[in-house]
């Protein structure tokens, strides 16, 4: 565990010093919120109606939330550099190194995100105060319970692109596969909450990735209750599991097919 | 003059067809790329669908016209990855002094850099675009008008990333900048203009190009007026011009890293 600490304790230093870098790449993420917010004003009108039993601003919250996970959690380690070192056979040197590959690749990515992510949020959180205003109903205990459900949410579709990155193995290149998985995530979890879906597909919706990774932390901040936070938890707990098994399984049977060129 | 320009553009023409061979090296890789980008920019419809779902019209659009947007965007944006994917890493050539091997050979130097790359998935975004409007609003006066603008939307995307790009030359801090600015091209074009208002609307027409590589060329397929068609001719043709210029001029700023290379 301490060679794991070492790593994330580097990552982390390391990152510290392109911090107004990752907050330049916060542009981004403005100009999506910024049609967001102008789409959502428009669905709305006004009426001030409810849309799926949400009112105008915990959608415009529900979506920036789920916008930074997908923002801050956008790092090439789990995607790019998995998925290229296995290609280029980089992965050989680094198999019988004192550490498992999987762990250090998902310790470096737990490194880069715990930059990211509070950046972002504080750059969002501002943002949303400005352009949308504050959460009516909004308690301060609900962010501290959801800290938990965020992070194993961000861990979660970590080692669902790190066993995606690892499908390398068989078919050189995965990125493919990460297209389908992020537009997953992006199309059914974070432009809309799982509510505004038609009622049969919501418990199918329920089974992906989406409902742990995105969903739960999303929903949990905009209308926190306790019912939801114990389901989610557990979900995440499944999932995780689930996730690491999954990962463990494709890296081991992976590497029995490694095959390195000499030079 | 005319055999300059032939001579130019078969160099172009051989250079994205030895790309394209490239990467069909690995052909289960390079088709699973073209197809999992079809699929993933047709991912997209549902959010439509939701979203007409909740309102019949967004922006004063249905559906037909909304695709409209996103087969335009598509494949634009998948003719400027096809023909100038390099436009769009223009910065680490730059900042990383690699543009030694384009410095020397006896052809447009911009040219040469910007085709040196393909991306096969550019191919996918193509296609779909070319499927979205034979699926939803086929007409051969719109199908040709499509291909037109397919053409112009793919200049002024590769002519703004390569104005960006070239910020590089003089602040090496401008590659997140740039890349943000072309990306939110590509945002903004997938969205109708109609739900836009005020200073948003006059960003989208003055700021970033997506207004006249997007927009107003989905205007003139749904009704088609000449003066608009020519604005985006020439838009297309000034904003090129421009990003020659600012290319030419940053790259007397230009050092070698010395770095030892051969293009193959």
């Amino acid at each position: 565990m301490r060679k794991y600490m070492v790593v994330y304790r580097s990552v982390v230093m390391e990152h510290l010093q392109y911090g107004a870098q990752i907050a330049v790449g916060f542009i981004s993420y403005f100009i999506i919120i910024f049609i967001q917010i102008y789409l959502w004003n428009y669905m709305y009108g006004e009426s001030g109606a409810l849309i799926a039993g949400y009112t105008k601003q915990q959608m415009i919250w529900y979506v920036m939330i789920t916008e930074i996970i997908w923002f801050g959690t956008r790092t090439t380690t789990v995607t790019k550099q998995a998925a290229g070192d296995i290609k280029n056979g980089n992965i050989a040197y680094m198999i019988n190194k004192p550490y498992h590959y999987a762990l250090y690749i998902l310790t470096k990515y737990t490194g880069e995100w715990s930059i990211r992510l509070p950046i972002y949020a504080a750059l969002a959180g501002c943002m949303g105060m400005l352009m949308v205003g504050g959460l009516s109903g909004f308690r301060p205990a609900a962010l501290i319970a959801a800290l938990p459900v965020m992070i194993l949410g961000v861990t979660i579709n970590g080692v669902f692109k790190l066993s995606i990155s690892l499908i390398s193995f068989w078919t050189e290149d995965s990125n493919p596969f990460q297209w389908l998985y992020d537009k997953l995530l992006l199309v059914i979890g974070t432009i809309f909450p799982l509510e505004v879906f038609p009622v049969p597909l919501q418990p199918l919706f329920k089974m992906t990735p989406i409902y742990t990774v995105c969903y739960g932390p999303a929903k949990l901040l905009v209308d926190f209750s306790r019912e939801k936070y114990i389901e989610i938890l557990l979900a995440q707990a499944l999932y995780l599991a689930c996730g690491l098994g999954v990962l463990f399984l494709l890296y081991n049977r992976g590497v029995k097919k490694l095959y390195v060129n000499g030079g | 003059m005319s055999t300059v320009v032939k001579n130019q553009l078969r160099v172009c023409l051989l250079s994205v067809k030895y790309n394209i061979m490239r990467a069909m090296v690995n052909r289960v890789a390079f088709l699973m790329n073209i197809l999992f980008m079809i699929l993933n920019n047709a991912s997209f419809i549902i959010q439509w669908l939701i979203l007409l779902g909740l309102k019949p019209e967004i922006g004063g659009y249905t559906l037909r016209e909304i695709m409209l947007f996103w087969g335009l965007a598509a494949s634009s944006y998948g003719l400027a990855n096809i023909f100038f994917a390099r436009a769009f890493s223009l910065p680490n050539l730059i900042i990383s002094g690699k543009l030694d091997s384009f410095l020397v050979q006896p052809k447009s130097v911009l040219l040469s850099v910007i085709t040196s790359a393909t991306a096969s998935s550019a191919i996918g975004d193509f296609l779909y675009g070319l499927a979205i409007i034979c699926a939803f609003c086929f007409s051969v006066q719109r199908l040709l008008l499509f291909l037109l603008f397919a053409v112009t939307g793919a200049v002024i995307i590769t002519a703004f990333a390569v104005l960006m790009g070239s910020l590089s030359f003089w602040f090496v801090k401008a590659e997140v900048f740039g890349s943000n600015m072309v990306n939110s091209t590509i945002n903004f074009s997938t969205y109708p203009d109609g739900i836009f208002d005020g200073a948003a609307r006059f960003l989208l027409y003055q700021v970033i190009p997506v207004g006249m590589a997007i927009y107003r060329p989905v205007h003139v397929m749904i009704s088609f007026d000449l003066t608009e068609l020519l604005m985006v001719l020439g838009y297309a043709v000034l904003l090129s011009a421009a990003a020659a210029f600012l290319f030419y001029r940053g790259l007397r700023r230009y050092s070698s890293s010395n770095l030892m290379e051969a293009r193959i």
